[in-house]
């Protein structure tokens, strides 16, 4: 029995080598499943950190939501974990003096876009300047559908930033996937003008249509209504209750279901689709594209042509303005607007 | 300024007064040491009579700036008797020093003074009490004018002030630069409005439109194959055929229809750069239907189309 024992001491614990990971392919389509990270390398501020949560939710399911990041982990530190996990998308915050910058980059070969935010708002800011901010038990445990607008023009770097996007979450086959697992989605909306794009993450929410009311809170909410006030029972049915200022253009947005989804919306009826703003809000401007993963050949610069000399003198110029910046704020307000004088002459 | 010389020679007197003392136990050491060793019996420290020696130096050298003071005005020695009543004559002086400076300390002392004659052990607690005086004194005689901040600390007034100007300024400098940082930490954070602007409202019309696309396309899709269950293989063969039929029929479909033709001779060569590229889904039954009501610029691609070649 000792040797037995002293056997089972020596021996070497070798950890079961674990199967294929079975997530990294949907058993539904088949296609490999997108995994992203999203972490920044410098110590943000608290908004921007807050942000990056924001960020990391609106990723999940598959992202790591409490992913750790430390100072002196590398860029490479990253690359090196997201091969074994299945990692294809790194979405990397930074913040400088001058401005807030999203880059969206697809592991291990690029390309990167950076993307400039002129302007954010927090799911927390979303949810106080809401009368009632929603978010149902299982609101972020399915994947968000993704839809652009305004991508169609034929510029290439609008291109690569729409076919990023859409890679970025899991295909959807439109022939198996359930109804009641879309319960999110991220809208992308191109402004040509401006050249900006709009970043927002709503709840999707189904409601039957052509039911007053109070019969429809009646049968959501499991409460006892108040009769108090009328006179027989069937007033409470037939008698019609304030219309939805919404009402109008629900028409354009009601949907035929085929199967019942959920207790209240059941099949063969009309269903209106409502959308309530979740998640961060952002505004952001399509800077740069990078062939590789942050390094390689600039395909795409906003504010230069592509020429690499040019490009690093610039990088150079901007890096010593932004040290000026720091110093003094005011020139800042001024060379944003150069910048912008820029977007409208290109 | 005349208490101040008042008070001077209070402490010559009493400085001369307390030498005498040392003297007397020079003279008289055998009483001395009898009262001495009653401390030393507390097991603390043994006093012998070098170390005595050596605590009396050091009090003389202590107490040397009066001393130097006293060499002056020296008197001849006096015996205690001779001292009793010198301090008797002395009565009438402190008390007009104690009616000018409003002191209560001297009466005490006056009273520990005949105390320690007696007895010698309270020499210490008027060592202390000496100290403590000239210490006071010279407080008393520094003190300038009336003034807000106090009788006594009005020497520093000045120093006060500007202490207090420099902790301020830190503390706007702080401040600033505390401002600085939070600005640009909040630099494009936007509190959104509690209404909904156009804006809003139109981004919500178009991820409407496209979520209603594409519910509409999954109903579609899922009604054709309603009460088949994918997973069965029986239902699986039959779910492949009528796949198999929906996109052959659509083949035929755009080879016949005329208008999809035009279009992809306009297009450009290159598929990615067709206007259809992402959206052109075989899965997608009807979508040529769609793409002719849909307007061109502004169309949605849902993550559901998974015809892009990457």
């Amino acid at each position: 029995m000792g040797r037995f024992k002293n056997n089972k001491k020596s021996r070497v614990i070798v950890k079961p080598i674990p199967k294929k990971n079975q997530e990294d392919v949907s058993h539904v389509t088949g296609d490999k499943i997108p995994k992203s990270f999203v972490f920044s390398r410098m110590k943000l501020p608290g908004p921007v950190k807050q942000l990056q949560m924001d960020l990391r939710k609106l990723m999940l399911p598959y992202t790591a939501l409490s992913l750790k990041e430390k100072k002196r982990n590398t860029l490479r530190d990253f690359l090196n974990v997201s091969g074994p996990m299945g990692v294809t998308h790194f979405l990397m915050l930074s913040k400088t003096a001058s401005s807030l910058s999203l880059r969206v980059a697809r592991t291990p070969q690029g390309p990167t876009l950076t993307f400039k935010i002129h302007q954010y708002s927090l799911a927390s800011d979303i949810a106080q300047s809401q009368l009632r901010p929603r978010c149902p038990q299982d609101l972020f445990k399915s994947p968000p559908l993704i839809v652009l607008s305004g991508f169609g023009s034929q510029e290439l770097h609008l291109k690569l930033a729409t076919i990023m996007f859409q890679n970025i979450f899991p295909a959807i086959d439109i022939n198996t996937v359930k109804l009641s697992t879309c319960q999110r989605l991220v809208l992308l909306n191109y402004n040509k003008d401006t050249k900006l794009i709009d970043f927002r993450h709503y709840s999707i929410r189904l409601q039957p249509v052509g039911v007053s009311r109070r019969i429809r809170k009646f049968v959501q909410n499991h409460q006892v209504p108040d009769l108090r006030n009328l006179q027989d029972v069937s007033d409470f049915v037939t008698k019609a209750g304030y219309g939805s200022e919404s009402e109008g253009d629900e028409e354009a947005a009601t949907v035929t279901l085929s199967s019942d989804l959920g207790r209240v919306n059941k099949g063969s009826t009309k269903s209106a689709v409502k959308l309530q703003e979740i998640g961060p809000r952002m505004t952001m401007q399509l800077v740069k594209v990078e062939e590789g993963l942050c390094t390689g050949g600039i395909i795409f610069s906003e504010y230069e042509n592509v020429d690499g000399k040019k490009e690093k003198l610039k990088k150079k110029q901007d890096e010593e303005g932004a040290e000026e910046e720091e110093e003094d704020s005011e020139e800042e307000g001024s060379e944003d607007g150069e910048d912008m004088d820029e977007d409208f002459e290109d | 300024m005349s208490t101040g010389e008042e008070g001077h020679m209070a402490m010559a007197d009493r400085g001369s007064r307390k030498r005498r003392v040392g003297v007397k136990k020079g003279t008289k050491a055998a009483r001395n040491k009898k009262l001495k060793s009653k401390p030393s019996s507390s097991d603390r420290f043994k006093v012998t009579m070098k170390n005595q020696k050596l605590f009396q130096k050091r009090a003389r050298d202590y107490n040397s700036d009066e001393e130097e003071e006293d060499e002056s005005k020296k008197q001849p020695e006096v015996t205690i008797r001779e001292k009793i009543f010198s301090d008797a004559n002395m009565g009438p002086n402190y008390e007009e020093i104690e009616e000018e400076d409003g002191e209560d300390n001297d009466e005490n002392s006056d009273g520990e003074d005949h105390g320690e004659i007696e007895s010698g052990i309270t020499k210490f607690a008027t060592d202390g009490c000496n100290a403590f005086k000239i210490a006071f004194k010279a407080i008393m005689k520094k003190t300038k004018g009336d003034d807000t901040l106090g009788p006594v600390l009005s020497a520093h007034k000045h120093l006060i002030g500007e202490k207090l100007a420099e902790e301020e300024a830190e503390k706007k400098a702080k401040g600033q630069a505390r401002k600085a940082k939070h600005l640009i930490a909040e630099k494009g954070h936007v509190k959104p409005e509690s209404y909904l602007d156009s804006h809003e409202k139109i981004l919500i019309g178009v991820a409407t439109k496209g979520v209603v696309k594409l519910f509409n396309a999954v109903n579609k899709a899922q009604h054709a194959q309603k009460g088949l269950n994918p997973s069965r293989s029986k239902d699986a063969k039959v779910l492949k055929k009528r796949r198999k039929e929906a996109f052959f029929s659509e083949l035929g479909k755009t080879k016949t229809d005329p208008k999809a033709q035009k279009s992809e001779d306009e297009a450009p060569a290159w598929a990615p750069l067709r206007d259809n590229y992402m959206l052109a889904n075989p899965k997608l039954k009807d979508w040529d239907k769609k793409q002719e009501t849909t307007e061109g610029d502004d169309f949605a691609a849902m993550s559901g189309d998974e015809s892009y070649e990457d």
